[in-house]
This record gives C-alpha cells, sequence and structure tokens, in this order.
C-alpha cells in the first residue's frame, strides 16, 4: 500500500514536470493520454466495477465534446464559466444523455444491454450529420480558447496542465466513488443483480445512476478533448472509439482500479508512436488484445500485481533472473512477429509493387536500419530465427516462474480480485 | 393463538399450460416456524417465488400482515419485512464475506445513493455486520472471497445476509440441501437461534430436520396444499402418507 503511494507521488511529479523535458509536439501527446486515459477509467466504471460492457461510450464522449464546444461558443469563456471551468458542461451533457440512454439500455443485462448500447451510439453516428444545428453538419463545429484568470492557453503546455488538473481530479473522484456506499453496491450490481433486488435494492435505478455517472466522466474527457482541439465534428461518435476505449481497458485490466489508466495511456502513445513508423498499428493493436485476453485476462495491471506479489513473497534476488528470461522471451518474440509483418507489409505495399521491373530481382527494402533483400534466405530465415530462439527462452522462463509459484495455492482471477477489493472491508 | 402474518388465499400461477399451483392455501402465524414439505416438482420453491415477488401469480390474495402484495417488486417486498434464501447459493462470490453482509446491512439504513461520503464512516453499519458475523460464524473468514467459502459456510453467509435487514417473515428455500450431518446440525441450531422472535417460512427435504425444528407442517402436492398441522398431526396425516408412501402401500 505504501509503495503504491510512493510510486503514485513519482508518477504524479513526472507528469507536472513533464512539459518542461519534451518537445511542444510530445506534449500534445500527452495530452492525448491523459485524455484517454480519463475515458477509459470513466467506461470501466460502467464495465470492470458495474459489470455492464458498453460498446457505445464514444457516443457521451462526443456528446461532451460538443456540448463543451457550444459553450465555448456561447459563453466566450466570460461569466460563471471562464474556458478552465468549461469541461463541466461537457460533464453535465453526458451525465443527461447517459440518464436517458441508461434508462433504456439498463432494462436489459449482458448481450442486450451491450446491443443497445451499440445501436443507441450508432443512431447518433447517422442522425448527426443530419442535425447541422447541433453537430455542425458533416464539417462539425469549432471554435477558440479564450483567456481567463491571466492565462491566455495559447500554447499546449497550458492546456496540458488544465487537462492534467481534470484529468487527476476526476480520476481521484472516481476512486474516492468506490469507497463510498453506492460504489460498494456497483460492485455487488457486477457480481450478482439479482440478489441485490432480494436485498431491497432498487437494481435498475441503481443501474441508470452507474451509467450515467460513467457517461458523465466520458464527458469531461470529451469536454477536455474539445479544449484541446478546438473543434469536433461526427466521426467522433464513430464505433472505432467505442472498440477502442473496450480495448484499452480490457488490455489494462478491468479488476484494477488504475488498470485502465495504465492500458490507455500505453496503447495512445504507442498509437502515436507508431503511427510514424508503421501502416499496421491496428493489427498489432488487435494482436495485442487477443494475447491479453488469451494468456492474462486479468490485463498488464493483473501482471504487475502478480509480479510484485512474487517480489514481495520471494525477495528481488529470486524473482530477477524470472523476470528478465520473460522479458527477453516477449522481446524476441515481437520482434520475430514484427519483423515477419513489417517486411511482409513492405513487400505487398503499392509503392513497392510499383517499383518492380519484370526478370529483375526485387530491390532491398530497408528495415531496423539495415537493408534486405526479399530475395535473400536470410530475410525470411531472420523471424523464424527469432521466434525459434523465442520459444526457447519461452521454455525456460516458464520453468523459473513455475518454480517461483511452487508450493503456493494457485492465484487465480478470482483470488487477484479479492485481494484488490477485498482491502476496504 | 396468534395472528396469522403471512396468507395465502386461494393462490393460483400457471406457465402457459402448465398449471403449477392450484389454489394454494397457507397461513403463517407471528413467531411461529413453519415448514412446506412435498414431493419433488409440488410447486414449493414456485411458492416462493411467488411469495417473494420472483413471480406473479396469476390470481388469488397474498397478505403480509394486512397488506396485499401479489404482484409487488421483490424490493418492494423486502421493504415490508420479507426476506428470503435460495435454492441454489445466491450471493457475491467475487466480494468478501465481510461486504456481502455488509451489502445487506446498508439497505435499511437507506443510503444505497449516498456517493459522498466513505463507508468506513458508517460506524454502525459496520458495528451491525460485525454482529451478523458472529451471528452466523464467520468471524474467521471475513476477508475471504465469498466464492473460495466451503458449501456449508456459503449457505451459512446466505442466511446471514437474509437476516440482514432485521425481517419479521424469513423465507428459507432448503437451507440443509447438499449438507453433510455435521453441517446439517450446525445449520440447524443456526437457523434456530436466528429466527428467535421473527417467523420462518421453510421449505426442506430432510424430515429430521422438518419435525424437530418446526411448530406446524404443511403438505404441498401438485400445488395444492392438502394439510396443514403439527409435527405430530403431520405424521398421523392419512392423504399424507399417500402422497409420500405411495396409494398402493396405504391401500
Amino acid at each position: 500500500m505504501k509503495l503504491t503511494k510512493i510510486l503514485l507521488a513519482v508518477l504524479l511529479l513526472a507528469l507536472l514536470v513533464l512539459p518542461a523535458i519534451l518537445p511542444a509536439a510530445m506534449v500534445n501527446a500527452a495530452i492525448q493520454m491523459l485524455i484517454a486515459a480519463l475515458f477509459a477509467c470513466a467506461f470501466n466504471l460502467l464495465c470492470g466495477q458495474g459489470g455492464m460492457l458498453s460498446f457505445g461510450h464514444a457516443a457521451y464522449f462526443g456528446v461532451g465534446s460538443f456540448a463543451t464546444l457550444h459553450a465555448m461558443n456561447a459563453l466566450n469563456g466570460e461569466g460563471l464559466l471562464p474556458t478552465p471551468l468549461l469541461p463541466l458542461i461537457g460533464a453535465l451533457g453526458g451525465f443527461i444523455c447517459g440518464l436517458c440512454a441508461g434508462w433504456f439500455a439498463t432494462k436489459r443485462a449482458g448481450v442486450y444491454f451491450s446491443m443497445i448500447t451499440l445501436a443507441l451510439a450508432e443512431l447518433l453516428h447517422s442522425l448527426a450529420p443530419h442535425l447541422s444545428m447541433l453537430f455542425g453538419g458533416e464539417a462539425g463545429i469549432s471554435s477558440m480558447r479564450s483567456p481567463a484568470w491571466g492565462l491566455d492557453f495559447g500554447d499546449a503546455t497550458q492546456v496540458y496542465y488544465l487537462t492534467l488538473g481534470w484529468v487527476v481530479l476526476s480520476i481521484a473522484l472516481l476512486y474516492a466513488f468506490t469507497l463510498t456506499p453506492m460504489g460498494r453496491l456497483t460492485f455487488a450490481l457486477r457480481e450478482n443483480g439479482h440478489r441485490l433486488q432480494f436485498l431491497g435494492y432498487n437494481v435498475h435505478r441503481l443501474r441508470v445512476l452507474v451509467f450515467a455517472l460513467s457517461a458523465m466522466f466520458a464527458g469531461i474527457a470529451g469536454g477536455l478533448q474539445a479544449l484541446n482541439l478546438e473543434s469536433a465534428n461526427y466521426v467522433l461518435f464513430d464505433m472505432r472509439f467505442s472498440a477502442e476505449v473496450v480495448l484499452n481497458t480490457y488490455i489494462g485490466g478491468v479488476n484494477v482500479f488504475l488498470g485502465p489508466v495504465l492500458g490507455a495511456a500505453l496503447m495512445t502513445f504507442f498509437g502515436n508512436a507508431a503511427s510514424d513508423l508503421t501502416q499496421s498499428w491496428l493489427l498489432y493493436q488487435g494482436l495485442l488484445f487477443v494475447l491479453v485476453m488469451m494468456f492474462m485476462p486479468s490485463g498488464l495491471a493483473g501482471l504487475v500485481l502478480c509480479w510484485s506479489a512474487q517480489i514481495r513473497r520471494r525477495g528481488w534476488l529470486a524473482v530477477i533472473p524470472a523476470a528478465l528470461s520473460a522479458l527477453i522471451t516477449a522481446g524476441l518474440l515481437s520482434l520475430a512477429v514484427v519483423f515477419a509483418i513489417e517486411t511482409l507489409q513492405r513487400v505487398f505495399s503499392q509503392d513497392y509493387q510499383a517499383l518492380l521491373i519484370a526478370d529483375q530481382p526485387w530491390p532491398a527494402i530497408s528495415l531496423f536500419g539495415r537493408e534486405w533483400l526479399p530475395g535473400a534466405l536470410l530475410t525470411w530465415a531472420m523471424p523464424l530465427l527469432l521466434g525459434l530462439a523465442g520459444l526457447l527462452v519461452l521454455k525456460l522462463a516458464r520453468r523459473q516462474w513455475l518454480r517461483l509459484l511452487d508450493d503456493e495455492p494457485a492465484a487465480g482471477p478470482v483470488a487477484l480480485r479479492s485481494r484488490v477489493e477485498g482491502e476496504q472491508s | 393463538m396468534s395472528r396469522a402474518i403471512l396468507q395465502l388465499r386461494d393462490v393460483h400461477k400457471s406457465f402457459g399450460e402448465a398449471h403449477i399451483i392450484r389454489g394454494a392455501q397457507l397461513e403463517l402465524h407471528t413467531g411461529e416456524r413453519h415448514a412446506v414439505i412435498g414431493p419433488n416438482g409440488a410447486g414449493k420453491s414456485t411458492l416462493f417465488h411467488l411469495i417473494s415477488g420472483q413471480l406473479q401469480p396469476s390470481s388469488g390474495q397474498i397478505l403480509l400482515g394486512e397488506e396485499a402484495i401479489q404482484g409487488y417488486s421483490p424490493q418492494h417486498i423486502n421493504h415490508l419485512g420479507l426476506s428470503r434464501s435460495f435454492q441454489i447459493t445466491n450471493i457475491f462470490p467475487g466480494l468478501s464475506v465481510f461486504e456481502n453482509l455488509r451489502i445487506a446491512v446498508m439497505r435499511k439504513h437507506g443510503m444505497q445513493y449516498h456517493f459522498w461520503r466513505s463507508i468506513q464512516r458508517y460506524s454502525e453499519v459496520r458495528a451491525q455486520t460485525e454482529q451478523l458475523l458472529e451471528q452466523v460464524r464467520l468471524q474467521d473468514k471475513q476477508t475471504v472471497c465469498a466464492a473460495e467459502l466451503s458449501y456449508s459456510e456459503q449457505r451459512a453467509l446466505e442466511i446471514g445476509m437474509t437476516l440482514a435487514c432485521d425481517p419479521r417473515v424469513i423465507l428459507l428455500d432448503e437451507p440443509m440441501a447438499g449438507m453433510s450431518h455435521e453441517e446439517t446440525d450446525y445449520a440447524l441450531n443456526l437457523i434456530r437461534e436466528v429466527t428467535q422472535g421473527r417467523s420462518l417460512l421453510i421449505v426442506e427435504h430432510d424430515m429430521d430436520v422438518v419435525f424437530s425444528l418446526c411448530d406446524r407442517i404443511s403438505v404441498l402436492v401438485y400445488g395444492e396444499v392438502i394439510a396443514t398441522g403439527t409435527p405430530d398431526q403431520i405424521r398421523a396425516d392419512r392423504r399424507v402418507q399417500e402422497a409420500y408412501l405411495g396409494e398402493e402401500q396405504c391401500a
């Protein structure tokens, strides 16, 4: 517990000094990471804690965005709502839409709930371009950040600090919520809504409120996005964004409070970094999701908890060899996959195909700072060799891990969860 | 004779063609322990579902005290002071034992929408949860995940959750099903203890339990109550023997 607090303090400090270190272009990426982190955290209130998997959460993010933009245009950052407080309008928009949509969606549970949320979001997505008053048609609407409180919000750094403030506050509020009576009931809702009814609770009302709260924080994230980009259009309601938050949340881990934050921040970071380097980011994202679901359903946060439990039990020294071989395995295998995908992607790309001349050997492609001839055996043997080496180390890593687990009751996902949530009892 | 706290008047329930409950009549007196027995498929669980609001009767009246409660929602019926347990263990498996009971205790404090104050600060809820833990003898297990409890411990937890709202009427649906002998003895004492001063309606297959625990017994066969009486009266009742032992042996 103490270590967690120290780590969080260090993280917060790092976030505070970040703009001083980063180049301006990266500050913008950091803002996007923060917004994605808050969005995933808001989504997880509904999904991880309330047990309701929404496939249409981009709708509330988008509504928050548009509401904030309208407020920016209408108020010019003056009066009761100066620019820094504008995300409140996003929150209000998200909350109201969440109440309405949630009232319908939570009438059903499970798959049907997911389908209703999906349908409502798609409805908005297809209606939005036609409602030019509200959503500005296909072009969308735009606005300008007005100066307030002696700040002009002209550069990315000021927007970064504004975003950081809102994100930290919102995540802290979301965490505090899990400790309140209603927050505890939200967990019970996930575990067994039927039993709650027979304990005298109005389950539908509770579900609607949890849905609306989640939509409200998604609306704040949307409002921050509006402040950052100063524009929005109906593409915000696209299914892709709803899917992205689901992927980010699950990759991070739904059963740990900060899991989605971790997942969203990492995925946004890699998405940003990779978009310059590769055209296959979506493929990697999908692969990562499948791997996480198959081999560590409790997500990255679950992995972190698992290893930290081992460190606590055996000490750093005993864990390092296993951790090292696990890292090498991961490195080698991802290198093999990346190598294969990138080579294939380049060889089959239209640009490359246009370079080909009949009866001439295929020209070399550059990858990892070297030239590789598609005709050479090594080019194709490379991923195979890397993969083979990775599998060999994997065997070793597995044996080491099993030795660590020796004489310990198996720590399944259920045990992990109880440790996380039981700490409050 | 004490006043009836729960009455079923000519209750019917059909699912399409299947007529499961056919004019059931039942009276639960204040403060008594009353068992409903009957062969498999007689409709005992359906009867409980009807009383607790899980299902709505096709016709007839269910009175809790003076109030007709048929068709009310489960949470409304719970608010009126009727609480039930389930035949198949129905708890919050991923939460700790303490949390399970605390959630059950919270309800009567009317704080389900409180989101501005940490739950740790509600000392009364904490005290009552601890008292309940002690009552169902799960103090040692309070931090354990409910899914990891043994079967009989889960049943005890289920009973604890049923008691948490301090109900006037308790419905227990086969609390001893699947228990060993020692576990049954333990659960029997537990039920006897915790139902002091309340009215209990219980469905149970273990006849030793029924006859030693209950003041009165009703026999449900094909959706009808064919007899109600003290354990001795029921033992001697000819129709009950027929229903249970088969007609050829009584002929």
